[in-house]
């Protein structure tokens, strides 16, 4: 009998400590949730916990779930959201799974329905994967939203926010790698996986347009998955240059490509010989572009993606329609096409940026 | 009270495991019970545990073996894919029953196909299960990835939801299959023949050959019973997900295995029990699902997981060493009277 008692006890400690460090690590909320708890009944915890955090009267909550948490990429639209729901007085829940795995992404949106918050935006691992759990989540009056990428199912999403608008990003990047190697010659293009369906489209996009424009350009190969790893970015490229001797660009389309080619460019010594452009955070270019390895990069600005989704989520939650000409704070240049909101061009990156 | 003491006995960890459950869930239930004892909730719980814990049976049995099938999230995926082929082709779409079936079919035949290829290299050539499983593991993501090119397959009929999303008397189906699932591994592994030459080629191997046990045999079927149980729970996911893909469940292997040395199977193997393993993927799920609901960083969620099952593998191991100093004294004891 002891030892139960003991191992009772010693579940009632984990819990406890997991209370308390939920306190420390997700800011005020969780910390008087904790004590909340301390209290005995705590019928509704993150109620009470709202004014503590400073976000208004937060009569909203919205939860962002990335594709995975843990990268910069996703790690920065999250600080944008939650800097959002601070700006306008919502509480942001921005939660993923650790891995980018479409099963454990499914459970956390199941979990937020049970957990009562009032919008959902969701990056999908896979745009089909997400479905039935946003339809539960729908028949729970949750507006739902995607944002990074498209959710494939449109009737259900009351939102879609696009970072950029595909045809034109990815016509830009066109034209940034003719400014970076010249109008002639061959180019190659690395994209993060061949089942990601926004990289797709910009491929596709960029490859008429390229065919258009620029007839002097020419795609040596397929485009070459890289698992959305700069290492296999690394390795891959090396194998290019050494079957293309005549490369003369390349272009990247997950934001790991272009850090993983500019590394192979560096270590073989051919900034001067391949220009290498595509999509990159901000901070992590820095380096490769410095050194001229990486030429030029692009981007929407992360945290803005983030933060526009939670001013869109709280702007459908107080019952307005999405319309052409309607006005989210601190976002002048967004553009409404049906359910689709495109947060604006892309920013460049080049030596320029970090002088 | 007699009965009550050898039952205490010889389920002790599984008593434990069920009061650590039990606490846990009144712990969760006092903290949000608004949220987590909603209906809703506890049915998402009830359709959210069979993939873990279909797949944790399969681990279990491979380990009680004393060996390990790393392979088992991909046996998942790889026999969902077929599945998903099946079932989004015209066949089905106009053949809706003999189309499901059709795919269970498929499904079941990947598995014993993954499940020969993985007991016959272990059993019959000798390599270390976990080196095959390690070498599988990466065959059959390569040729999921293969087939499918890293996409997912979708567009099942309308009718094949039901077995991820439906109900029958309020209860998810997918947790009637797990039920099924569970009672035939108690009867398969712990009452018939075959499950107690698993256990003794698990305790040892060579002592079970010499007793007259087909060691090589019993052990090709544990990785055809582990493959099986994989391919259900990977019917389930494409059903709960609508679709099929190379990387679906993939964070399902760590997790399988820390349910089955949760539930108290020996990693040498030769010991466990189906219930410990069921009761341990319960605890992980309510666990998960509650911090979750709790609005608790996923990061914390992961550190409290390998914290209760460090804490419980600390426990079990330090009560079993004074068990075992109590008899030594009790010995010596008796030997001091006479």
């Amino acid at each position: 009998m002891k030892k139960l008692l003991a191992i009772l006890l010693a579940a009632v400690m984990v819990f406890s400590l997991a209370a308390c460090a939920g306190g420390t690590d997700a800011g005020g909320s969780a910390a008087a949730s904790a004590s909340a708890e301390a209290s005995a009944p705590a019928a509704d915890a993150s109620d009470t916990g709202e004014p503590a955090s400073g976000a208004g009267d937060g009569d909203y909550k919205i939860a962002v779930v990335p594709k995975l948490i843990g990268i910069p990429y996703f790690t920065q639209t999250g600080d944008g959201a939650k800097a959002a729901g601070d700006e306008i007085g919502v509480e942001v829940t921005y939660t993923g799974p650790s891995k980018a795995d479409a099963a454990e992404q499914v459970k956390m949106i199941e979990d937020l329905i049970a957990q009562g918050v009032d919008a959902i935006a969701v990056a999908p691992n896979d745009p089909a994967a997400v479905v039935p759990a946003l339809e539960k989540a729908k028949n729970a009056g949750i507006v739902c939203l995607d944002w990074d990428a498209p959710v494939d199912n449109e009737k259900l999403i009351d939102a879609s926010i696009h970072q950029i608008e595909d045809k034109e990003f990815a016509e830009h990047s066109i034209d940034m790698l003719v400014e970076a190697m010249g109008d002639s010659g061959d180019y190659a293009i690395l994209t993060g996986s061949l089942s990601a369906p926004n990289q797709n489209l910009w491929i596709d996009y960029a490859k008429t347009y390229a065919a258009e424009k620029y007839p002097n350009l020419n795609l040596v190969t397929d485009p070459i998955p890289t698992e959305e790893k700069q290492q296999e970015a690394y390795s891959k490229t090396l194998d290019l240059v050494k079957a293309y001797p005549d490369l003369k660009g390349i272009v990247g389309y997950a934001t790991v490509c272009p850090l993983g080619a500019a590394q192979a460019i560096r270590e073989k010594g051919l900034q001067d010989q391949i220009a290498v452009v595509g999509t990159a955070v901000k901070e992590d270019a820095q380096e490769f572009i410095e050194d001229g390895s990486l030429d030029i990069a692009f981007l929407w600005n992360t945290q803005d993606l983030g933060a526009l989704t939670v001013k869109v989520a709280k702007y459908l939650l107080d019952g307005n329609e999405l319309s052409n000409d309607m006005v989210i704070d601190g976002f002048p240049d967004i553009s409404v096409d049906g359910n689709v909101v495109y947060l604006g061009p892309p920013e460049d990156y080049t030596k320029d940026t970090y002088k | 009270m007699k009965a009550f003491k050898t039952l205490k006995e010889k389920y002790a960890n599984e008593l434990t495991l069920a009061c650590i459950f039990i606490a846990v869930f009144i712990i969760l239930g006092i903290l949000a019970p608004d949220k987590f004892l909603t209906a809703y909730n506890l049915g998402s719980m009830m359709s959210q545990m069979p993939e873990l814990g279909l797949l944790s049976l399969g681990m279990m049995a491979a380990i009680l073996t004393g060996g390990m099938n790393l392979s088992i999230c991909y046996i998942a995926s790889l026999s969902g894919i077929f599945a998903a082929y099946v079932l989004s082709s015209d066949f089905a779409a106009t053949n809706v029953g003999i189309g499901i079936a059709a795919a269970i079919g498929a499904a079941m035949l990947i598995a014993v196909i993954t499940g020969l290829i993985n007991g016959g290299v272990i059993a019959y050539i000798g390599v270390a299960a976990m080196l095959v499983t390690l070498g599988t593991m990466t065959l059959f993501q390569g040729i999921a990835t293969n087939i499918t090119q890293g996409g997912a397959i979708s567009g099942f009929p309308e009718e094949f939801m039901a077995l991820g999303g439906g109900n029958v008397f309020g209860i998810p189906v997918p947790m009637l299959i797990y039920i099924g699932a569970i009672i035939a591994a108690y009867l398969l592994l712990e009452r018939s023949a075959w499950g107690s030459r698993v256990y003794m080629t698990g305790c040892n191997e060579t002592a079970a050959r010499f007793s007259g046990v087909n060691t090589k045999a019993t052990v090709l079927k544990v990785y055809i019973f582990s493959s099986v149980m994989a391919a259900i729970g990977g019917l389930i996911m494409i059903s709960r997900y609508n679709s099929a893909r190379v990387d679906y469940g993939s964070s399902y292997l760590m997790m399988s295995i820390s349910a089955v040395v949760l539930g108290g199977t020996s990693i040498m193997g030769g010991h466990g029990s189906v219930i410990g393993t069921v009761i341990a993927v319960g605890i992980i799920q309510i666990v998960t699902t509650g911090l979750n609901v709790l609005g608790i960083n996923r990061y914390l969620i992961d550190i409290i997981i390998g914290a209760i099952l460090i804490g419980v593998l600390a426990i079990r191991f330090l009560s079993r060493r004074l068990s075992d100093r109590n008899l030594v004294k009790a010995r010596a004891a008796k030997v001091g009277a006479q």
